[in-house]
């Protein structure tokens, strides 16, 4: 890893999680107010088996990976 | 979900029903959505066809089942079978002349001018992956799965685990966990020694482990907003060369291929990514977005931005298109090929996933439901495009009068459909 990379990384890491922190703070989102956030495309992942099939090919295809989740297969393919 | 006739219900009484289902949804991911008074199935099916212009055809099967418990807990498997055909990159230099390879199983393969040579193949791969949720302590979520996945020459097996817990009255969700897989690689035709003309080292399985951590936060922004941060580490050691992968020998004059060595890479890799998230609510419609920044110690570095937008039509139907791009550095031992003569380096590859290169993404999911059949289906289109250094500043010779990189065009078609009964 690089020295500097890492740093740049940390720093915008801690910005980021100051970022979402600020935002929490600012606005309680009431539980009877998350009907929205119930719905499923409100998730991350709203179709597992198209998001496996993406990370597959992108794995396969590109020299990077990883990000939202651990785990997962191997392949021969990279 | 089906919910089946309801009666009218009051607008406090919705607002309750809402509440109560967020309140459920925010506690579980992914397949949440069910009744969680009764037992219930997801059903996640969809199979990927995939074709690059005169090289890899891939067709895969995907099928995902999922039991629903009334405590909250959920099991689910997964089964994929791959069919992979066609041609990929030996990593060989085009040239002015045709070129010939052989291949593990002993074939000659003939490349044309100027082509990138080529090396073809043929493989199954099946994968089963399994997964335990558990709901601990009211906040408190257990996850846990395996899997394990076959293909002709190489075998997964792997185990992770997560444990998530919700904070400040469940706006907040911490997410921590880490997995390992101890995959073999045995080459068909054996393993070659790297940098080698193609000697043998044996013939039995190469091991490689690969281990991963991850830490995620999760914030409700807004009641429209919610956003994620997610940081991962991936440790690998053991075999990491692609065993079927060349790098051409160079004329130091002329710049013509002259011969390849077998490539080779360094035995361990660690690589950190981070990885920011986010989901919108408009009105009706929705807006996905990620960004992720990508390092490693073997000098690549990667930036990904990938953003969806699900636009509800009326009918239960949605248009969603996607747009990602993704741009990489080379690693440090990435070449185009190494001068005949000089002094061999400890690694060396050239295989363009590890050179620099940028991939463009553009697709449409078309999603409906019928009167019919129960269950959401779905139709997605997407055309991938890589870019390379296809005249590197270093080139020698004749070769830097050749595209050394020529774009790559990949369609893929999905067709996925999903029922909970």
């Amino acid at each position: 890893m690089r020295p500097r990379t890492g740093l740049l990384m940390q720093a915008l890491l801690v910005v980021a999680l100051l970022g979402l922190g600020a935002g929490c703070a600012a606005t309680r989102v009431k539980p009877w107010d998350r009907d929205l956030l119930a719905e499923k495309k409100m998730q991350f992942n709203p179709s597992p088996s198209e998001s496996d099939v993406d990370q597959h090919i992108y794995f396969s295809k590109e020299g990077s990976t990883g990000g939202s989740d651990v785990g997962g297969g191997g392949c021969g393919c990279n | 979900m089906q919910l089946g006739v309801s009666k009218p219900t009051s607008p406090l009484r919705s607002r309750l029903s809402a509440a109560a289902g967020a309140l459920l949804a925010l506690g579980s991911p992914a397949v949440s959505h069910g009744d969680a008074a009764n037992p219930t199935w997801h059903v996640d099916a969809s199979t990927l066809f995939y074709g690059e212009r005169s090289r890899t055809r891939i067709v895969e099967p995907v099928v995902r089942v999922t039991r629903l418990f009334p405590d909250g807990q959920s099991i689910s498997a997964k089964l994929a079978f791959d069919t992979m055909t066609g041609a990929t990159p030996s990593g060989a230099m085009p040239s002015g002349r045709v070129q010939t390879t052989t291949t593990a199983s002993g074939h000659v393969v003939t490349s044309t001018v100027g082509d990138i040579p080529l090396l073809p193949f043929r493989d199954t791969r099946a994968a089963l992956d399994v997964e335990w949720q558990k709901p601990i302590l009211g906040t408190l979520r257990s996850t846990i799965g395996g899997h394990v996945s076959r293909e002709k020459d190489y075998q997964s097996l792997g185990a992770n685990a997560k444990l998530s817990v919700d904070l400040m009255q469940r706006l907040t969700t911490v997410t921590v966990g880490a997995g390992t897989n101890r995959d073999s690689v045995f080459p068909i035709g054996g393993t070659p020694v790297g940098l080698s003309d193609g000697t043998i080292l044996d013939t039995g399985s190469q091991a490689k482990r690969v281990t991963d951590g991850m830490v995620g936060l999760t914030r409700v922004i807004t009641r429209r907003w919610i956003a994620a941060v997610n940081v991962s580490r991936t440790l690998e050691s053991g075999y990491l060369t692609e065993p079927y992968k060349v790098v051409s020998l160079l004329d130091r004059v002329n710049g013509l291929p002259s011969g390849e060595l077998k490539e080779n890479r360094p035995s361990t890799r660690n690589r950190t990514d981070v990885l920011g998230s986010s989901v919108y609510h408009f009105t009706d419609d929705v807006l996905y977005s990620s960004y992720r920044y990508y390092w490693d110690d073997w000098g690549v570095r990667s930036h990904t931005i990938d953003m969806k937008y699900r636009h509800e039509l009326e009918d239960n139907r949605y248009v969603q298109p996607h747009v990602r791009y993704y741009a990489q550095t080379r690693a440090d031992f990435f070449t185009f090929g190494l001068k005949k003569g000089a002094p061999l380096p400890a690694y060396a590859t050239s295989d363009y996933r590890l050179g620099p290169l940028r991939t463009v993404t553009l697709g449409l999911t078309y999603g409906f439901r019928t009167d019919y059949v129960p269950g959401e289906f779905s139709i997605r289109g997407e055309y991938m495009r890589q870019y390379g250094d296809g005249y590197p500043k270093d080139a020698i010779g004749t070769m830097s009068t050749m595209d050394l990189f020529p774009p790559v065009g990949i369609a893929t078609l999905v067709l996925a459909y999903t029922v909970d009964f």
